[in-house]
């Protein structure tokens, strides 16, 4: 059968090609790797601040230990001078800067409401945000802790005392991701995210060492259909068992837990994987050039995590941003991902982004009428 | 040929490759205007959330509105059961559930402390973060006027018990970013690594090219220098352009800060464009053909961003990946246009990473010189 034949000459060419084998093999698992490596602490410890300590009195003290003692923060310098202190800042050797004001005893015990003011990079957002909560609690925990004291001494028992402390309470439930954990928040969409480039990437290659060698026009003359699947085949397979290995790697090995079904998850990988491949050939046919080719593959990619509104989300998207993204496989494929390992939602409630993934699959109509005219011509 | 005759051949060359033109002109504009489109609208608002709220009381409908008010919350939904709420969720009509308990009033009177229940999605952190500041904001300064409204039942007069109901509160300054823009944080770093890339790209092409004779009408008969002068004058010329574009025009479309003084940034700029020119023409000189470049740099794309230090801090990455990625240009340079440019920090607080970009230049220019001037004697 053609088909097999096609597929078996291709993966002779793999074999007897270095640049093929690092495409599938080593250039992916490098690429995971050093992400992987790059988040796998998983949370911010030990965040490096400087305290200005204005009072330098047994309270601000015993400030300053409470904020080093969280685990986000660590009180790396302590100086007087606030030039000094605002350049660590400036230098990122800081993350804030903590100011605890002159007479701040003496306002404390007077009710005067001292503030205590920390000024936070927040041009590195994420670390911000993180610094900012920490700093929040810490704060407000060691002022409760007064407060508490003070609540005894005016209620004289310790019951009232605790609730006059905070009237409402708030108790957060973190649905889904419930570690918290910077690593499976990003990497399972970075991840996806390389993948999507090495399809493009190792289908234009496949193809296009033909287009550039000139044999593509006898090679396809017969039989397009069948040479066009089978000469993508091994790639399906290949990054097919690459993309249900790194879900096995983060939800499997990693103890986070898969709450959905992995069938869907390897029906979406595999109308992934080939949607990409038809887009891949999709470029390669737009003009049969296979360095320019593989530059419009370099645009449509390389940017594809940015609009997959993990990081960003969705809802504060523009109209373009949101057209761009449902240009991308990848967008429904982690839509896919989220429901099925975090929200563990029903099968049949994925039929419609399945269905959109399948939809990119009609590009096969443009790019087999490409090739059957230019093998014509 | 000498010295003009070669650059005017490499001026011809690169600008008849199409694969060339189309990433150093046609990526770097399209680039430009792409990456900054998701985070357009800047920060995260208008979160959508339900309320289930039990209580149905004037001081419940209270809290509702404090937290619509809030500019991360917008409550779309209000349900009459958790139920109904949780089938929201996972429609993702919306991101967060908040749920008010029944006698939520009386036990407020009645000193019970009733507890407010936040469910929100996890799977996405500007969500849940953001929803979370908002809700817990609006409970505090509700619980604060609960607090100074119990003081005056004690005869303590209002401006007293306003600043009585927590002995010392915490006044945070967003330093730098205080918007906390989305456009602000991302753009000022991704736009270095796009120079960087294309630029690597284009003269990885041009090298890989050159070795495989990919060129008609190319004459070799010129020195190894002349081809590295003529490269370098090309590409730095252009990118040199390209980079007074993005750091001028876009910064000013796209609303970017930029606090560095003229004379630092372009001494910066030139720093990472000579590394950078000289990497890519050291790049060039080891891919054996035009087509190894486009993949092997766009792979090395999002490892490079996120062990850059602006997401994830330099301080939680591993050593030897920090080692690694100071051989690059773009962890460097991202690095000092940030201080420089967005923290208005002053020159020598980014000398470190001048001088790593100077010395990367000279590794690269003799390891490019000693690659070129060896594949050159091979060709004959």
């Amino acid at each position: 059968m053609i088909l097999i034949d096609t597929f078996i000459d291709e993966m002779r060419s793999i074999k007897n090609s270095y640049y093929k084998l690092l495409l599938i093999s080593l250039f992916p698992l490098l690429s995971y790797f050093l992400i992987i490596s790059i988040f796998y602490d998983g949370v911010l410890e030990n965040m490096p601040i400087v305290v200005v300590d204005k009072e330098k009195s047994q309270l601000s003290r015993g400030l300053i230990r409470k904020i080093d003692a969280t685990k986000t923060l660590s009180v790396a310098y302590k100086l007087d001078s606030l030039k000094d202190a605002s350049a660590l800042v400036q230098d990122a050797k800081a993350y804030a800067l903590v100011i605890i004001p002159k007479h701040f005893t003496k306002d404390t015990l007077t009710h005067k409401q001292p503030k205590v003011t920390a000024m936070v990079n927040t041009q590195y957002i994420l670390v911000g945000k993180i610094i900012t909560s920490a700093l929040n609690s810490a704060i407000a925990s060691s002022a409760g802790e007064l407060e508490f004291m003070n609540n005894l001494v005016q209620y004289k028992e310790t019951h009232l005392s605790k609730e006059a402390l905070s009237p409402i309470k708030l108790q957060i439930t973190p649905f889904f991701n419930m570690y918290q954990n910077y690593f499976l928040f990003l990497v399972s969409a970075l991840l996806p995210s390389i993948w999507q480039i090495f399809i493009v990437i190792v289908t234009i290659v496949s193809f296009g060492e033909l287009v550039k060698s000139q044999k593509d026009k006898e090679y396809f003359r017969k039989n397009t259909f069948a040479k066009i699947v089978g000469k993508m085949l091994p790639y399906t397979l290949f990054y097919m068992l690459l993309g249900v290995l790194s879900l096995f790697y983060i939800y499997g090995t990693l103890g986070w837990v898969f709450e959905g079904s992995f069938a869907v998850m390897i029906v979406a990988i595999f109308l992934t994987v080939v949607a990409y491949q038809g887009i891949a050939l999709l470029f390669l046919v737009s003009g049969f050039d296979y360095a320019r080719s593989l530059s419009l593959g370099a645009v449509y990619t390389a940017p594809a995590f940015a609009f997959l509104g993990v990081t960003f989300p969705v809802y504060n998207m523009n109209d373009f941003a949101l057209f761009w993204r449902d240009m991308l496989p990848i967008s429904y494929y982690m839509q896919l991902q989220i429901s099925q390992a975090n929200y563990g939602a029903n099968p049949s409630y994925e039929v419609n982004t399945l269905f959109s993934l399948l939809l990119f699959w009609l590009v096969f109509i443009p790019v087999y009428l490409r090739f059957k005219q230019r093998v014509s011509s | 040929m000498n010295f003009l005759q070669t650059l005017q051949q490499e001026f011809r060359t690169v600008f008849s490759d199409v694969a060339i033109v189309l990433t150093i002109f046609g990526g770097v504009i399209l680039y430009s205007f792409l990456y900054p489109q998701p985070y357009a609208h800047e920060s995260v608002s208008s979160l959508p959330v339900s309320v289930v709220d039990y209580d149905k009381s004037d001081k419940s409908r209270d809290l509702v509105f404090k937290l619509d008010a809030t500019p991360q919350i917008l409550v779309k939904r209000e349900d009459l059961s958790e139920e109904d709420a949780k089938a929201a969720l996972l429609r993702g009509d919306i991101k967060a559930i908040i749920i008010i308990p029944a006698h939520f009033k009386r036990d407020i009177s009645l000193k019970k402390s009733p507890t407010i229940a936040l469910g929100a999605d996890s799977s996405y952190f500007l969500i849940f973060g953001g929803v979370l500041e908002a809700a817990m904001k609006s409970i505090l300064t509700e619980s604060a006027s609960i607090k100074i409204g119990t003081k005056l039942t004690q005869n303590i007069p209002i401006e007293a018990a306003k600043k009585e109901y927590t002995p010392y509160v915490l006044k945070t300054i967003n330093l730098f970013n205080k918007n906390n823009s989305y456009t602000q944080y991302v753009i000022p770093a991704v736009f270095v690594l796009i120079l960087q890339q294309t630029m690597l790209i284009g003269l990885a092409i041009l090298g890989g090219g050159v070795r495989e004779r990919a060129y008609k009408h190319y004459n070799y008969n010129t020195s190894t220098l002349n081809i590295m002068a003529s490269h370098f004058i090309i590409f730095f010329s252009i990118f040199f352009i390209h980079l007074l574009f993005y750091f001028g025009f876009s910064f000013e479309y796209f609303g970017v800060t930029h606090l560095a003084q003229m004379g630092d940034l372009l001494k910066f700029s030139f720093a990472f464009l000579v590394a950078t020119v000289f990497f890519g023409i050291f790049l060039g000189s080891i891919f054996s053909s035009r087509e190894i470049a486009t993949p092997v740099i766009l792979f090395s794309s999002l490892p490079l961003v996120f062990s850059a230090g602006f997401v994830w801090p330099l301080e939680a990455l591993p050593e030897w990946l920090r080692v690694i990625s100071n051989f690059i240009p773009s962890t460097p340079a991202i690095e000092g246009f940030l201080k420089l440019n967005q923290m208005g920090a002053s020159f020598d607080m980014i000398l470190d990473n001048y001088v790593i970009l100077l010395i990367q230049a000279t590794i690269y220019a003799i390891l490019g010189y000693y690659f070129i001037k060896k594949q050159r004697k091979n060709i004959g």
